[in-house]
């Protein structure tokens, strides 16, 4: 699965910690979705879709 | 409140945290080796006090991570990963170095105490890992079932063949400790946590 996790955090200038933290997870999970070494349970994708205020589909994608 | 500057560590507070690893292990080895014969050593004590060295090097790189982060930067499970690893390397090493310190009824004594403390911490651990960590540990004991059958059932079939001799049940746990500690760095190397 693709995502533009990566894109949408520069966009907020935001750091991988401070993602985390606003997700809830480690900045080490962070990282590997960003590099799609990690697909996020449903529950997650949701709570990364209500912090870039987007909806699932504009942020993950089928490969 | 926002920054987009990624933590990483400087280059002197790098050379310097290599210096500090190089001087524990140099402290641990001198320590064990001076309280055990390595000469002496049968294969199963000599895997189990490299799996313990293992565990023990791990958790001291660890807490010395966890202790070098900026305050900015969460700790997250690191902590409790470096608990859990220094208790299992102290578990290993014990039943090979505590005759030195004690009798064995008090080494097995508090080998059960041991014991009981780092399956708290597991829990624990396990209770505050998010989702990606706790895939982590399901695909690591996955990993290292799978790999722990097999190994047990080629084993076993060559000694009902008489194709090989007895191995004791510290050899088997040394063996184990190996498995899962290989299945552990594949597991976490496929989610860059290396």
């Amino acid at each position: 699965m693709n995502n533009r996790l990566k894109v949408l955090r520069a966009e907020r200038d935001w750091s991988q910690a401070h993602l985390a933290e606003l997700l809830g997870v480690s900045r080490q999970t962070v990282n590997a979705l960003e590099t799609g070494r990690y697909d996020p349970s449903l529950p997650l994708a949701f709570k990364i879709a209500r912090v870039f205020d987007q909806p699932i589909e504009s942020i993950f994608s089928e490969d | 409140m926002s920054t987009s500057v990624d933590y990483k560590m400087s280059w002197p507070a790098r050379i310097l945290g290599l210096l500090f690893l190089a001087l524990v292990g140099a402290g641990v080895g001198y320590l064990i080796g001076g309280r055990l014969n390595l000469d002496a050593l049968s294969w199963d004590d000599a895997l189990a006090l490299i799996i313990a060295a293992l565990l023990l090097a791990t958790g001291v790189v660890m807490a010395a991570i966890v202790a070098l982060r900026p305050a900015s930067v969460p700790s997250g499970c690191g902590v409790l990963q470096a608990v859990v690893m220094l208790l299992a390397g102290v578990l290993m090493l014990a039943p090979m170095w505590g005759p030195n310190l004690a009798d064995p009824e008090t080494v097995f004594v508090g080998l059960v105490v041991l014991s009981v403390v780092q399956s708290v911490a597991n829990l624990l651990l396990w209770r505050r890992a998010d989702e990606m960590l706790r895939r982590v540990m399901v695909e690591t004991s996955a990993l290292a079932f799978w790999a722990s059958q097999m190994a047990l059932f080629l084993y076993a079939a060559a000694e009902r063949l008489g194709l090989t001799g007895g191995v004791s049940a510290w050899g088997m746990l040394a063996v184990l400790m190996t498995i899962y500690l290989l299945a552990s760095t594949v597991a976490s190397m496929r989610r860059g946590l290396h």
